[in-house]
């Protein structure tokens, strides 16, 4: 890495090198069992250079190709943006816990007991069902040095786990998906099956639901749905571009004041946990929305700059990407509403758990309009059955705004940790 | 390479073995707005080796080649972890041959400066209409060099350009933000993104006009889709249910997707072909070493076959198709499409939207998605259809159906197939995007199923 900065420096008044070492092992299971092993063991590096004030980048994933990588860069330079922030020193980086050291000694026959015990409680309720399974264990060291000085780098651990059981019949397939995943090794088969099989149970009696607008419960897994819309709303870049809905909108309310929002790469174990962003700034906790009170976007350096503001360290990138906002681990409050209560409550309505067609609307007005892959209908405060064919239909921040009750129980979906929400209404057609 | 390749291959003791090497430099540029938001050029070398046990695989993929017999060693005590119903591979010849890219201008020959000064003029199209807020247009070309050798003495070595050029409009209108998106590229050179002011200037009109457009309200609707959203609509509703990895071992799966079956009338052609020259998804030889071939997934209305691996085809006696494709040297071949498109038939666009008293028209696409009896397909605009005439412009609404009905629902396939590509592609089991083209005719289907406000 010095090699490269010493080369880069003769032409460019700033540089940042960004490299990447992983290894990872994922066993994977089809038709109920063991079917593969699979490892892989990956390097990259990518230079970002600020030469006459603007920034060029490249990436490389040889030694063999430094040179062509530090050339690519500095021609880069000269098409690209004008740099509107300075690579940051050296700075008090927080510990934050995101590697586990015993993930490194779990061995692929540990990997394989963990899927099968999953499976055999699976398939001991629902013989007819097919199991996928898949563990994966990942470590990565990523290494951050600029040119202001700063030199940091730290190891990050993953361990997650998957299991997709599908049923085909004739008019009615059934396919349910649940997953874990942290920085630590943690033993869920029997949580993982148990949820799946909960899932089938409430899924075998059909229910009817017509044309119309109802009360609708979002379980964790259905959240990502419409947070994914307020993800980008609250990105500096599309607020920059201002194409975000929410770009006038700070300090004002929008969503619902039982709603808070944060977003924390210091979230112990979390997945998206690290101690510094892409760029080396020391990870920290951005509060978004406070009681339903837009408080802050997310940003970079450059897209701070650009706005005349600082980086809040949601710098993301890949040693193969150049760094732009994203969210780290992104924190709903939970509230202390039981699943139950919420259900209980409910005079006639639906459960939503999982969608087909997210993310292919109009999710900058937060739009969304899905197929229930798998949804519930709830009828005088009882779950009476599984409800398909049909389309929900609504916007992200009108639901947001017209939430019932926050759930008690949160869980991390990915890097989304959120209870199940309540809210007011939804369209149904079918 | 061959050499290197078959000397490690000749050393080791395994039923089945393969080596894959890929060499890729590309060029990307992204402008949002005004500004370029990245401009680079990056090179990325890397490989893999598929080991094939008894019961199941294991793979391992790298970055550093010199390690390759280690990791070959390593992979073969791992593919005897499975256990279980053996795994076959379906007898393929095994080739040995060269593949020259297939090009009229080498983008290696072009400028960084030629490319900047392109892009930026399509740029500036893209935002020149009316209440455009924004732009995004995404450019990459890539060089790639692939490198394929098994332990049954195959060796193919083929060298492509791939280009892609995705340009989007975004308009806004206070709360009302609207975009639309054109996409060009496919196997070939740089010829594939030149002179494309017109479909750039089409996205810009198309984003500011809908700010207009109407929100439509859910129900079910005779719907008349395009020629791109008839791609995807060939993609979703049936290529995925075609791919023969959901149901080698799934018995009752298998029962329902039998040969033969009639899901559509006898107007509805459905076909994946990788050798049409110059798409996303064209190729000579697939991931593991299979010449590429035109598969008929739908022939006059009944299943008529489906896209293999060499493991799948064997399993279920069919003929490999050559349809195994990885996205990149870190992944494994599974099943994949290539290019995908329902055939065209008799029918003019007019005809189809003439006979039709109350209905919606609908075209682009956002994407599409199934769980293999589901499916949606987004639409980018659409307009209602009154006594056989367009009328009010719609927007923000969703298609979905079923995909063992809905095919019985087409009642007209048009004559002007049209194929399609572009930046992104299809994803599967965490594989995405893989460049395809999707494409088909207009065509019209009744009573389906569309979410609206």
């Amino acid at each position: 890495m010095e090699k490269i900065m010493e080369m880069a420096l003769r032409e460019a008044e700033g540089v940042e090198i960004y490299q990447e070492e992983f290894e990872n092992t994922t066993v994977s299971f089809e038709s109920n069992r063991l079917k593969s092993v699979e490892s892989s063991f990956g390097q990259g590096i990518g230079l970002r250079v600020i030469k006459n004030g603007k920034i060029g980048f490249s990436s490389a994933t040889n030694n063999e190709d430094l040179d062509l990588l530090v050339k690519s860069a500095l021609e880069a330079a000269s098409f690209g943006q004008h740099a509107y922030f300075k690579f940051p020193g050296k700075s008090h980086i927080p510990e934050v816990k995101c590697f586990d050291p015993s993930i490194l000694s779990i061995s692929v026959e540990e990997m394989v007991k963990e899927g099968e015990e999953a499976i055999k409680l699976i398939l001991k309720e629902f013989p007819d069902f097919r199991c996928e399974a898949e563990l994966n264990k990942t470590i990565t060291k990523t290494s951050i040095i600029n040119s202001s000085g700063l030199r940091f780098s730290y190891n990050k651990s993953l361990y997650s786990f998957s299991v997709y059981t599908f049923l085909a019949q004739e008019g009615n397939f059934l396919g349910v998906e649940e997953e874990e995943s942290s920085c630590q090794h943690q033993k869920w088969s029997n949580l993982l099956a148990k949820r799946v099989i909960d899932k089938i149970k409430f899924a075998q009696k059909k229910a009817d639901i017509q044309t119309g607008t109802y009360p609708v419960i979002f379980t964790p897994k259905a959240m990502p749905l419409l947070l994914s819309s307020l993800k980008m709303g609250i990105n500096g870049k599309l607020v920059q571009k201002k194409i975000s809905p929410l770009s006038s909108k700070l300090g004002q309310k929008i969503t619902s004041q039982l709603i808070s929002i944060f977003d924390d790469a210091t979230f112990p174990y979390a997945s998206a946990s690290s101690p510094i962003d892409g760029e080396g700034i020391p990870s920290r906790k951005n509060p978004i929305v406070e009681k339903g009170i837009l408080n802050s976007f997310i940003y970079d350096l450059q897209t701070a700059g650009l706005m005349k503001t600082e980086t809040t360290a949601n710098a993301a990138r890949d040693y193969d990407t150049p760094p732009s906002p994203s969210t780290t681990n992104l924190i709903i409050k939970p509230g202390d509403v039981s699943l139950e209560e919420m259900i209980k409550d409910t005079e006639e309505g639906l459960i939503v758990d999982q969608v087909i067609g997210a993310g292919q609307s109009n999710m900058l007005m937060g739009e969304f309009s899905v197929n229930l892959d798998l949804g519930f209908k709830i009828k005088k405060g009882k779950v009476v059955g599984r409800v398909k064919d049909i389309m929900a239909t609504g916007n992200v921040y009108d639901l947001l705004n017209s939430t019932i009750a926050v759930g008690r129980e949160a869980k991390f979906v990915e890097s989304i940790y959120t209870p199940p929400i309540y809210f007011a209404k939804i369209n149904i057609s079918g | 390479m061959r050499s290197y390749f078959l000397s490690v291959l000749e050393k080791i003791h395994a039923e089945y073995a393969e080596i894959r090497y890929e060499e890729v430099i590309f060029t990307h540029l992204h402008f949002v707005g005004k500004e370029l938001e990245s401009i680079e050029t990056s090179v990325e070398k890397g490989g893999n080796v598929r080991v094939k046990g008894k019961a199941g695989w294991s793979f391992i993929s790298f970055n550093k080649i010199d390690n390759l017999s280690s990791y070959l060693t390593e992979a073969i005590k791992k593919a005897s972890l499975p256990r279980g119903d053996p795994v076959k591979l379906a007898p393929v010849l095994p080739q040995v041959k060269t593949v020259a890219a297939t090009f009229k201008k080498d983008p290696r020959k072009i400028t960084l400066e030629e490319k900047y000064y392109l892009c930026s003029r399509y740029n500036r199209i893209l935002l020149s209409a009316p209440e455009i807020q924004t732009s995004d247009l995404k450019y990459t070309d890539s060089h790639i060099m692939k490198y394929f050798a098994n332990s049954e003495g195959a060796y193919i070595q083929q060298e492509r350009f791939h280009i892609a050029l995705g340009m989007t409009s975004v308009a806004r209108r206070g709360d009302n933000i609207q975009s639309a998106h054109e996409g060009v590229g496919g196997v070939g050179g740089y010829e594939l993104v030149e002179n494309q002011e017109e479909k750039a200037e089409r996205a810009a009109k198309r984003a500011s006009e809908l700010l207009d457009a109407e929100p439509l309200t859910g129900g079910k609707y005779t719907v008349v889709i395009d020629p791109k959203l008839s791609g995807v609509f060939a993609h979703e509703a049936f290529g995925h249910l075609s791919e023969a990895d959901f149901v080698y071992e799934n018995e009752k799966l298998l029962e329902i997707m039998r040969i033969g079956r009639r899901f559509g009338s006898e107007i509805l052609n459905i076909i994946d072909d990788p050798t049409i020259p110059g798409e996303g998804g064209s190729y000579l030889y697939d991931d593991e070493g299979v010449p590429s071939r035109k598969t008929y997934l739908i022939r006059e209305g009944k299943l008529a076959g489906r896209l293999h691996s060499r493991e799948t085809a064997a399993k279920m006696g069919e003929n490999p198709t050559g349809n195994a494709r990885a996205i990149s040297y870190e992944y494994p071949p599974i099943v994949r499409m290539s290019n995908t498109y329902i055939a065209p038939g008799e029918k003019s666009k007019e005809e189809i939207i003439s006979e039709v008293k109350d209905g919606i028209y609908a075209c682009g696409f956002r994407g599409g998605q199934t769980n293999l009896e589901m499916f949606t397909f987004a639409p980018e605009e659409g307009y209602k259809i009154k006594n056989g005439k367009l009328t009010t412009k719609i927007r923000d609404f969703n298609l979905t159906g079923n995909i063992f009905t809905i095919l019985s629902k087409i009642d007209a396939v048009g004559n002007d197939l049209i194929l399609f590509t572009g930046p992104g592609g299809c994803g599967k089991n965490g594989q995405s995007p893989l460049p395809v083209s999707t494409g088909g005719p207009h065509i019209r289907i009744k009573n389906l199923l569309v979410g609206g406000k």
